[in-house]
């Protein structure tokens, strides 16, 4: 796999905060989460990473070059940032057609790369309408579309799904997922929505006080636990109690019966201790680590 | 009727292996984009009014001296020539200035397009002087286009016009000397100012009221109050003393009207230029470079800031 960003011993400070602190990662082809709480460098290091800011010590490397020093290392990286960045009098079509001739495309073919990206995340309908009038949604769509526009080879997207309803937040994550998965452009998600990185990223890279605490593919982190969860209708208490005289180790997990299991043989005590207390079963499965647990771990 | 045969075929996404052309293609686009944004282009017909009215009320003075001077010929020496007409049109200007300019910067921080521009292939100092090269080209086409219309006016009213020519012909270079001065001025002063607030109104607002308190101020240190009568003017008494000929410098309307009275070298009876011609030549010409290079680092500092 092609490695497309790398921080070498990366160090911004502010004066006397320390806002990455000497922090090494790689990011490479697929879907990556940035993950990590408000304040844990997330977005100091997608500055960095965009040539925004000067590193402290060490590099941020785009490709092999660091975007700080060399400008033209930019035109293949795209961004889309959190907060609003759209003129509110111009169509999207001319917005995109000029974001893609600033990004170094020609005119005539800046002009065939807004239509195609702007059909492509679903606002073709929309393109002759001035961007102040769109809706939230659609404004987060030319969001996406204007980072693009020129084909990058990979796309920092920082809190997409900001601001977002429900029904928006999910189009946008397919959206995202469709961008990575079937145009081939690699994608840095940050987030602090796990949820978000959970269901549309390959591989996490997990930020906490300017500090890289876990780094590796998503399905690590939510691989299938040793506790099943039970969840009934009726006769929890007896259903537990059942079981403790079966011996098995039982747990409240909030309206679920979290079983630990030892051995097969706890599978037939379970179906025993229903049969014996005639509860009605709607669930059982093991249960999936999550990546809320990453920080649920953590001893902080 | 022919039917149709054709069929669609949705190709999925097409990557891009077109030519990419870098910073140069970026600068381009930025400065064609100041361009159209000076004149509304793409921004709705409300956007375009301001700008073409604008335009059309710094030609005029042109347009009426270059056809009053065709059909009164005997007139045409005491009517306004080259060397007055950067300053009978610089309040003209200097409004045009004030509201077409910050368009070009204004919006783009206040929406936050800035930081779309700062992460492609292109520096703070390269946006700020692609915005700064669009406006001063229509600034100086639109001094220039002024000085042509009167000189083609003045040209064709002369009785033996290649004698005009002839006469005249270094009102040429200084047309354009003094026209290239008015117009980096008159640039760089507006897009200084808006660097430091998002809002046009308030840049328009600071640009206007800086010309006419420093004009009002130095019409009082300097005794000389242009918009009065010829009469009250030539009795200039400063209240300033020796010290008047220094105050004249206040004056940001005339920074570059100053510098252009020296290429034409007009010293005008009662006019503050007359009371400035006792400076050294070296400190009009000496403060417009200061002024307006300062006002251009300013401006760069404060965009280079904002990569930060």
């Amino acid at each position: 796999m092609t490695t497309l960003l790398r921080a070498n011993s990366l160090t911004k400070r502010y004066g006397t905060t320390v806002a990455l602190d000497s922090v090494d990662f790689e990011i490479q082809e697929g879907i990556t989460g940035l993950l990590g709480p408000n304040g844990a460098g997330k977005s100091t290091a997608i500055k960095l990473f965009l040539g925004l800011l000067k590193p402290t010590a060490g590099s941020a490397e785009v490709m092999g070059e660091k975007p700080y020093e060399s400008v033209e290392a930019r035109a293949r990286l795209g961004y889309m940032p959190e907060h609003d960045c759209l003129p509110t009098a111009i169509t999207a079509s001319e917005f995109l057609t000029h974001m893609a001739q600033v990004s170094g495309i020609p005119p005539a073919y800046a002009r065939i790369r807004a239509a195609d990206i702007l059909r492509h995340v679903g606002l073709e309908d929309e393109r002759y309408r001035p961007i102040g009038q769109c809706s939230t949604g659609m404004k987060q769509r030319v969001k996406l579309a204007q980072s693009l526009a020129h084909d990058p080879l990979v796309v920092l997207l920082d809190e997409p799904t900001a601001g977002l309803d429900p029904g928006g937040r999910e189009d946008m994550l397919r959206l995202i997922r469709r961008t990575g998965r079937e145009f081939g452009i690699s994608i840095v998600l940050s987030s602090h929505l796990m949820g978000d990185v959970e269901t549309t990223c390959d591989r996490i890279v997990v930020l906490d006080g300017g500090r890289v605490t876990e780094e590796g593919a998503v399905s690590r982190y939510t691989q299938e636990t040793e506790t099943i969860l039970i969840d009934v209708d009726s006769n929890r208490e007896d259903l537990v109690t059942a079981l403790a005289n079966r011996g098995v180790k039982t747990t409240l997990d909030g309206a679920s019966i979290a079983v630990e299991l030892e051995n097969q043989s706890d599978y037939d005590a379970i179906r025993d201790a229903l049969v014996e207390t005639n509860t009605r079963l709607r669930r059982m499965a093991p249960r999936r680590q999550q990546l809320t647990d990453i920080f649920r771990s953590d001893p902080k | 009727m022919t039917q149709g045969t054709g069929e669609l075929f949705d190709l999925g996404y097409q990557h891009y292996d077109g030519p990419r052309e870098g910073r140069m293609r970026a600068r381009k686009s930025v400065f064609v984009d100041g361009i159209k944004t000076t004149f509304g282009v793409g921004h709705g017909s409300l956007a375009k009014v301001l700008p073409v009215m604008l335009f059309a009320a710094a030609m005029a003075p042109a347009v009426i001296l270059a056809l009053v001077a065709s059909l009164a010929n005997p007139l045409s020496d005491v009517l306004p020539d080259h060397s007055d007409y950067y300053q009978v049109v610089s309040i003209i200007l200097i409004i045009f200035a004030a509201l077409v300019a910050p368009e070009l910067l204004c919006p783009d921080r206040r929406n936050g397009v800035i930081s779309l521009y700062l992460v492609r292939p292109l520096t703070t100092t390269d946006y700020v002087a692609a915005r700064w090269l669009a406006f001063f080209s229509i600034t100086l086409l639109l001094v220039y286009s002024g000085q042509a219309v009167l000189l083609a006016g003045l040209i064709l009213s002369a009785s033996e016009p290649l004698d005009y020519i002839k006469d005249n012909w270094l009102d040429i270079p200084r047309i354009l000397g003094a026209g290239l001065l008015v117009a980096v001025f008159i640039t760089t002063l507006p897009l200084a100012i808006s660097a430091f607030t998002d809002r046009r109104a308030i840049a328009a607002a600071v640009v206007i009221g800086l010309f006419v308190i420093s004009s009002a101020a130095a019409g009082i240190l300097t005794g000389c109050d242009e918009s009065q009568d010829r009469d009250f003017s030539e009795q200039c008494e400063p209240l300033t003393g020796d010290s008047a000929k220094w105050y004249g410098l206040v004056d940001i309307g005339r920074v570059s009207t100053n510098v252009n009275d020296m290429i034409f070298g007009v010293e005008e009876e009662g006019q503050r230029s007359q009371i400035m011609a006792e400076l050294p030549r070296i400190v009009p010409i000496g403060w417009y470079v200061l002024l307006t290079g300062g006002l251009a680092t300013v401006l760069w500092w404060r965009y280079r800031k904002l990569s930060a």
